[in-house]
């Protein structure tokens, strides 16, 4: 008797602190997801009313499809690119922001700035900035690198993704690096000092290891921003020039609206969803095992 | 506040899902002109740059919140079809030119569609820069093969003006350039369709076909005279209107519906006029002498997400644009647009959609293709700007565009 009344006192407390987010979580994230999954069996084209089943027809086209492939490898260097540059940076701004620089506070509010405009808008602003800017700096100060637009080059156009992605998410990283230096004991460093460790030392034997849950924390937040990226990507070049840059949420998207193949846009969704949820449990799983305790 | 208390309880609102950017502007002040007119409001939505009317109007329909007209384009009635509203029964049908409703025509008998307006491409001169050029009165009709386009091209070089423009979107390469070879394949008028159906099958040979391997040569002659030659992909569509309206090059490769942007940038005191994309040079050949011309932009009337009572306001709306003078004047004099109807008298009043009028009134139209698979224009249209980059040659492309049309359902 007074285990079920204990268990049915649980219920009644879970349902009243998160009854409602779960009813919500439910309706809008669970449902649509387990019915996005049903769709991948079917022929849906958006619109009509009538479909058909066609099992695993539409997961046989995913891996047929060249193009999701190589949006898919593109995306993996560029999530490469950005969560090495992303941490490095906003580590280091981070270190520099807590060493006690003038104006530090204004410092961070000024790189944390870029993270509170928009995707969109910063991909235009930034489109500004690279097709017509540039173009006329690298024209009058006869730079040649500069002089045609980087948004033309698919090469060039990748690095401008890189670059904007970077700028954008940097300073959000180093408030999270921040606040991880600012839990750091100044006893543990005061000792090491005493001790005679110098900051290279200090830096690799104790802040490091002891940064460890921020790193988690920022590596899979860069990660999953990553591997999702479509509002900058649409905004900055559009996929273009000639779809050199299209990133596989945006293939993903136009697979489904543009071409009108819901089933094969949602499978390749589907398929996306494992790939990045891999890729983000394993970073998790692993760097766990490395933090250490103060 | 005044006629609150007249009009309240029977105030229709409708809305209208636009697929004409270049005229979201007019449209909204036509609007105001209708709801004064008939007391029923209409709110007209933009189809953001960048998307296609079929995306925004799927997802309008996805949250239950479809308008009740929607502009959208030819190829997309058919996936529409269960939710649009029968029209076969209204006035305008028997005014509607000849054989403009065809392609609104369902399996069941139903009529859907509403003839927004006639449309054509091609390359869209600057009659200033051309007199100057050929030193007197440059003659659109002097244009019929190759060599007299590439000797136009020199002349405006020489006197010191750039000869055109390519404008590097997607849409425009591959939606309006590139199909001109297809329906100049032969003067059949099911040609687009056969054109289809042949590359669908691979039957096609892109690498050998004349028509391809032809428009493709004007196409590098072309490039061979781009003002952005340097770096070809780096242009935008605002760029093309500036420099024709402003003189600075004289032929630019677009649509009728890009009057208002070169208004505004206006030198030549609105002469301007289309010239057709030769594909030879031999000056008979198919295509030579004629303009790529079609109906496009049907309106249809949602029958799901709409009361009665706005199925009924919609209908009033086409009948406005159609018989009443109020609704004509917004059609031809604001929006620019040449109608599909034969009792419209007014004359179009900008010189592009005078141009296109004096083409049809010859005979001398293309049938533009209206029913290109749905992302045509943007996997194709990829292909054309790595060719127009010089990131492919001409027989890289054809394999590109044949393998497309393979994946084609």
């Amino acid at each position: 008797m007074e285990g079920k009344r204990g268990t049915w006192d649980k219920i009644k407390t879970y349902l009243m602190f998160a009854g409602p987010t779960t009813f919500i979580f439910f309706t809008v994230v669970i449902l649509p997801f387990l019915f996005g999954i049903y769709l991948t069996f079917t022929n849906w084209d958006g619109v009509s009313e009538e479909y058909s089943f066609v099992g695993f027809q539409n997961y046989a086209s995913v891996f047929s499809d060249p193009k999701f492939w190589s949006s898919f490898l593109l995306t993996l260097k560029y999530v490469l690119f950005i969560v090495i540059f992303i941490n490095v940076i906003a580590f280091f701004l981070a270190y520099l922001l807590t060493s006690g620089v003038k104006g530090q506070n204004f410092f961070r509010a000024g790189f944390f700035l870029p993270n509170l405009i928009g995707g969109i808008i910063l991909g235009f602003i930034w489109q500004f900035m690279f097709s017509n800017v540039l173009v006329y700096m690298g024209k009058t100060l006869g730079i040649k690198a500069l002089s045609t637009s980087w948004l033309s080059n698919p090469n060039e156009a990748f690095w401008a993704l890189v670059i904007v992605t970077v700028w954008q998410y940097s300073g959000y990283m180093m408030v999270i690096y921040i606040s991880g230096f600012m839990n750091i004991p100044k006893d543990i460093l005061e000792a090491a000092s005493i001790d005679g460790a110098s900051g290279f030392v200090k830096l690799k034997n104790i802040i490091l290891p002891l940064m460890v849950p921020s790193f988690i924390i920022c590596v899979f937040l860069s990660l999953q921003r990553g591997f999702m990226v479509y509002d900058l990507n649409i905004s900055l070049t559009g996929g273009g020039p000639y779809k050199s840059t299209q990133m596989i949420s945006m293939h993903v998207y136009e697979k489904a609206f543009l071409s009108q193949q819901y089933g094969v846009g949602q499978s390749e969704a589907f398929v996306l969803f494992i790939m990045v949820a891999i890729v983000t449990l394993l970073q998790v799983y692993f760097s766990k095992k490395l933090e250490v305790e103060a | 506040m005044k006629d609150d208390s007249k009009k309240e309880g029977n105030n229709v609102k409708i809305s209208l899902l636009n697929s004409k950017g270049e005229i979201q502007a007019q449209l909204e002040e036509s609007a105001k002109v209708f709801t004064e007119d008939t007391g029923i409001e209409l709110e007209i939505i933009p189809c953001p740059a960048g998307q296609s009317p079929f995306e925004k109007a799927s997802s309008m329909y996805a949250s239950g919140n479809a308008p009740a007209l929607l502009m959208i384009d030819t190829g997309d009635i058919i996936k529409f079809k269960d939710k649009l509203l029968d029209l076969s029964d209204e006035e305008w049908v028997d005014d509607a030119m000849e054989g403009a409703l065809d392609d609104y025509k369902m399996d069941d008998g139903r009529m859907v569609g509403f003839p927004f307006a006639v449309e054509g491409f091609s390359f869209i001169y600057n009659k200033q820069v051309l007199d100057k050029a050929v030193g007197g009165e440059f003659d659109p009709s002097s244009i019929k093969t190759r060599n007299d386009l590439e000797d136009l091209f020199k002349k405006i070089e020489e006197s010191g003006v750039a000869p055109l423009v390519i404008s590097p979107m997607d849409w425009s390469l591959a939606g309006h350039f590139l199909p001109i070879s297809y329906i100049t394949q032969s003067t059949d008028p099911d040609v687009m369709e056969k054109t289809a159906q042949a590359l669908k099958e691979g039957t096609l040979d892109l690498k050998k076909n004349p028509q391809f391997n032809g428009l493709m040569e004007t196409f590098d002659l072309m490039k061979e005279y781009n003002i952005d030659k340097e770096d070809p992909l780096s242009g935008t569509y605002d760029r093309g209107p500036e420099l024709l309206g402003s003189g600075e090059v004289g032929i630019w490769f677009m649509g009728n519906w890009a009057w208002p942007q070169i208004a505004e940038f206006d030198t030549a005191e609105e002469q301007y006029g289309f010239i057709p994309v030769p594909i030879s040079d031999n000056p008979d050949d198919y295509g030579n002498s004629q303009i790529p011309v079609a109906v496009t932009k049907p309106l249809v009337l949602d029958k799901e997400q709409n009361s009665e009572e706005q199925q009924e306001a919609a209908k009033k709306f086409l009948e406005w644009l159609g018989y009443e003078d109020n609704g004509q004047d917004a059609l031809v004099n604001n929006m620019h647009i040449i109608p599909g109807f034969k009792n419209v008298t007014l004359e179009p009043q900008d010189p592009l959609a005078k141009s296109i009028k004096n083409y049809m009134d010859e005979g001398k139209t293309l049938r533009a293709p209206t029913i290109l698979p749905p992302d045509h224009w943007s996997q194709v249209g990829a292909s054309m700007q790595k060719y127009l980059s010089d990131e492919i040659d001409r027989a890289g492309l054809a394999k590109e565009i044949e393998s497309y049309w393979k994946t084609v359902e």
